[in-house]
């Protein structure tokens, strides 16, 4: 049994790096679409009206002078080396950049997933099993407004709320769970909406299942009904969603970081896109690129392991 | 259904404690700016870019604001246009004007508490110039032949042939600033980095986390007057909402800056009566650059109709609130040389309407828009689409230019894309401002009369005296006589002002807002310096 979801984890690995490929050249060819070129961004930037030798210059240093085909060969040589290359801004290694940022990501994204199923997990079941009721449909009123709101908005109406007004969190920055609060909750508030709908409809669904009735003939306690039979079984298909939930916590970072002045990796990415600094979003999409699938991995490891007629599947299979 | 009866309490306590429990950490409004533990004054500054490495000697991701605040220049530029001694007690200039010795100070030293001396200051031009591609946007780098130690207080920087801005230019925030030896990496190659921040200026870099906050504190060994207050703090915060939300929570003690937050913001926290606010003398043009390549912007009179179509005054007032001043000539008053008699172009739709007709772009019957040989006139501008202030600027002159029949089409892009559109003929109009001091107008000079990227020399092609006005310009920058620079100025200012070839818009300022216990103190119109020297605060 173990050895089949070895095997099925092994095979999945091994498709990384030609997912990987794929990305890299997407990245690589769709970032050059941008128009304008980073020398001559960069010397803008810097409030320097670019001469044509200076232009010359810092492309020979970036290395953008060369054809398109030798830089990405020159790049993926690189990448193999795990030498991501080197910022054209900073002029620091990006993977020693980005790894820096990746923590408070991270971090961030952590907290909103504890949120996420710490709030939509009891409201979830709340409205399932008051089906119907005020309370069920106060929290499906919620709902719909959670997943509706944009997450800019959002963000600056928390930062109203409680930090203008009632004065509980600060408006930006990083260091204490008081700074982590906001952004967390902007991050996690759309995804809550979708779980307590998913969680609702698969309860009520499996509140129906003859288990049930024959479990509360057997006289087992509803506690107990609940938690080890119904929340066990209503969680399955929950655990699909939670790959795609990081993905989306990681993409939603963006906005949300520049919004709480967060240092994390989509701030520092918005600020790459605007300086063309093609290193930093290659390096940005290719690590993305690997955590959505190890998140993918890992999601239908979870699957398999919670679900064993899966893997008596693949055993007869 | 029983099962409910016992999870509801259950559930209600589970999330009760839940929120309580995020918000256990209880923060006071207001805490990081006011709070301190000892009697040090600190003051905090939201910006939206983190300081950078605060290498003297190069650019982005360097702050100019944040370079300034650590190192120093032999020169000082001042906003009435002069020029007067910094870390150079005084200086000489020789007659053929290609040499010049300047007499350092003698009480000088670094943070770190070296003594900045003669062998200091060319060991910085040294490696400043061996990176001369990357600076050769600046005129004088591209005559400097060499600097030489005179004595230990003295050096002479010689020129190839006379460059007169050079003191401007050497007031500039980078890249001729100087930094200690201490600082300097391995084989002086400050062009990649630097082994620590350390200037003459008065403060000095203390605590720092990219991306968050960069903390300054006062160098003690400052030898000029010591700054009023202990610390300075910049906190990085990328968006400008975000930063008026973080001044009204008293997290910043001020707000500094051009475009630093939108003009809205602004107008609402300068409209709530709670703050104090200044506006610094003009340090910048905005305007609208004309591409007379092609198309019918080729032709003076479309230009100058365009210019009387537009109602500017109250353009300016309405979407800039007061923060700019209307702008009639290119560069504003207190630029050196810019000081000339130019009539302006004022609102006038009618004679916009004659130059039109004038130039054969008539108004056929049951038309909006007038055509010549069954063209039609409409013309392209570009904004840059997350500007608060070009967009509604752009939508009222398009509005205004309809009435005399002339179509505007708009298009917002990236903030790098226009001007290369306008270089490259495909589109009319064009943002565009000037640099401002201390580089001002010998830069803008340069500029026009050289291909580069700010694209007036592109512009200006289709001009009848294109070719007479880049000769004036080579002339005035390496002219040795003063009257001859004053006429040579005076005339390309006047040539560009009767082609129309720019419509000056307004005059942009810096915008400071600042909390009620901070005591006054007058903005400088300058991109970099920010007087924090000057401030104080009650509490």
């Amino acid at each position: 049994m173990y050895e089949s979801t070895w095997m099925f984890c092994l095979k999945r690995i091994l498709t990384l790096p030609f997912v990987l490929l794929g990305v890299s050249i997407l990245t690589f060819v769709f970032i050059r679409f941008v128009p304008v070129e980073p020398a001559e961004v960069i010397l803008r930037l810097a409030r320097v009206a670019p001469t044509a030798e200076a232009i010359q210059a810092l492309r020979e240093e970036l290395g953008t002078d060369k054809p398109f085909l030798i830089q990405y060969l020159l790049w993926i040589k690189g990448v193999l080396h795990l030498d991501f290359g080197t910022s054209f801004v900073s002029k620091l290694p990006v993977a020693h950049e980005l790894f820096a940022k990746l923590p408070a990501t991270i971090e961030l994204a952590v907290a909103a997933f504890v949120l996420i199923l710490g709030i939509s997990m009891p409201l979830g079941i709340i409205s399932a099993l008051y089906k119907h009721s005020i309370i069920d449909k106060v929290i499906r009123l919620f709902t719909v407004m959670s997943v509706s709101i944009p997450t800019f908005w959002l963000g600056f109406l928390l930062l109203y709320l409680f930090s203008l007004k009632l004065g509980i969190f600060p408006t930006n920055g990083k260091g204490t769970l008081a700074h982590l609060v906001l952004p967390a909750f902007a991050l996690a508030l759309p995804t809550i909406g979708l779980f307590v709908q998913f969680i609702r409809s698969a309860i009520i669904e499996e509140l129906q299942q003859h288990y049930v009735q024959y479990a509360q003939l057997r006289g087992l306690k509803n506690s107990v009904i609940l938690v080890r039979h119904v929340l066990r079984n209503a969680v399955i298909p929950l655990s699909t969603l939670l790959g795609m939930t990081l993905g989306n916590l990681l993409g939603g970072a963006v906005i949300v970081e520049q919004v709480f002045s967060w240092p994390g990796l989509g701030r520092y990415l918005i600020e790459s896109i605007i300086n063309r600094d093609y290193p930093v979003v290659q390096c940005y999409v290719l690590i993305i690129a690997v955590i959505y699938v190890l998140a993918n991995l890992c999601t239908d490891v979870l699957h398999r392991l919670l679900d064993p007629h899966l893997m008596m599947k693949d055993r007869r299979d | 259904m029983r099962l409910t009866k016992y999870l509801l309490p259950f559930m209600l306590v589970l999330m009760f404690s839940l929120l309580t429990g995020c918000t256990s950490n209880d923060h006071k409004k207001g805490e990081t700016a006011p709070k301190q533990q000892t009697d040090e004054k600190m003051i905090t500054i939201g910006w939206p870019l983190d300081v950078g490495p605060l290498n003297p000697h190069t650019y982005l991701p360097n702050q100019m604001t944040a370079q300034a605040m650590v190192y120093e220049s032999l020169v000082e530029y001042n906003d009435d246009g002069t020029i007067t001694p910094k870390l150079a007690e005084s200086w000489d200039i020789s007659e053929n004007k290609t040499s010049y010795v300047f007499h350092l100070r003698k009480d000088v030293k670094y943070s770190d508490g070296t003594v900045f001396n003669a062998d200091n200051v060319i060991r910085n031009f040294n490696a400043v110039l061996a990176n001369r591609d990357m600076h050769s946007w600046m005129g004088m780098v591209n005559h400097i032949k060499d600097v030489v130690k005179v004595d230990d207080f003295t050096i002479r920087l010689q020129l190839d042939e006379p460059y007169y801005p050079v003191l401007n230019e050497l007031a500039f925030v980078r890249p001729f600033r100087f930094l200690g030896d201490n600082g300097f990496p391995k084989g002086d190659t400050t062009q990649d980095s630097i082994k620590a921040p350390i200037g003459t200026g008065p403060w000095v870099l203390t605590d720092y986390k990219k991306d968050e906050y960069a903390l300054f504190s006062r160098n003690e060994n400052y030898w000029g007057e010591k700054p009023l207050v202990d610390k300075i703090k910049v906190k990085i915060i990328p968006d400008s909402e975000s930063i008026s939300l973080a001044f009204e929570n008293e997290e910043l003690d001020l707000i500094y800056g051009r475009g630093i937050i939108s003009l809205d913001n602004y107008t609402y926290l300068k409209d709530s009566g709670k703050y104090k606010t200044a506006t610094s003398e003009p340090l910048s043009t905005r305007a609208l650059l004309f591409n007379t390549q092609s198309g019918p912007l080729a032709e003076l009179k479309v230009r100058q109709a365009i210019q009387y179509a537009i109602n500017k005054e109250q353009m300016v007032d309405s979407i800039t609130h007061g923060t700019e001043k209307v702008a009639n000539t290119l560069f504003w008053d207190a630029i050196p040389y810019a000081n000339i008699d130019l009539a302006p172009i004022l609102y006038n739709p009618k004679k916009a309407q004659q130059l039109l007709d004038e130039a054969g772009w008539t108004l056929q019957k049951g038309e909006k828009i007038r055509s010549k040989n069954g063209q039609p006139l409409t013309i392209d501008l570009i904004y840059i689409a997350t500007d608060a202030i070009q967009k509604p600027m752009a939508e009222l002159m398009q509005g205004e230019l309809a009435k005399i029949g002339v179509q505007l089409n708009l298009e917002g892009a990236d903030v790098m894309v226009g001007l290369q559109k306008l270089m490259d003929d495909q589109v009319d109009i064009n943002f565009w401002r000037t640099n401002g001091p201390p580089t001002d107008p010998h830069s803008f000079a340069n500029e026009s009369a050289t291909p580069n990227a700010n694209g007036v020399y592109e512009a200006k092609l289709g001009l009848p005296n294109a070719k007479e006005i880049d000769n004036k310009i080579h002339q005035l920058l390496v002219g040795t006589d003063e009257k001859e620079r004053v006429q040579l100025y005076t005339d390309i200012l006047t040539m560009f002002h009767d082609q129309a070839l720019f419509y000056p818009i307004s005059y942009e300022t810096n915008s400071v807002i600042y909390q009620p216990y901070m005591k006054d103190f007058a903005p400088r119109a300058s991109e970099y310096d920010i007087p924090f020297a000057q401030m104080d605060k009650e509490k």
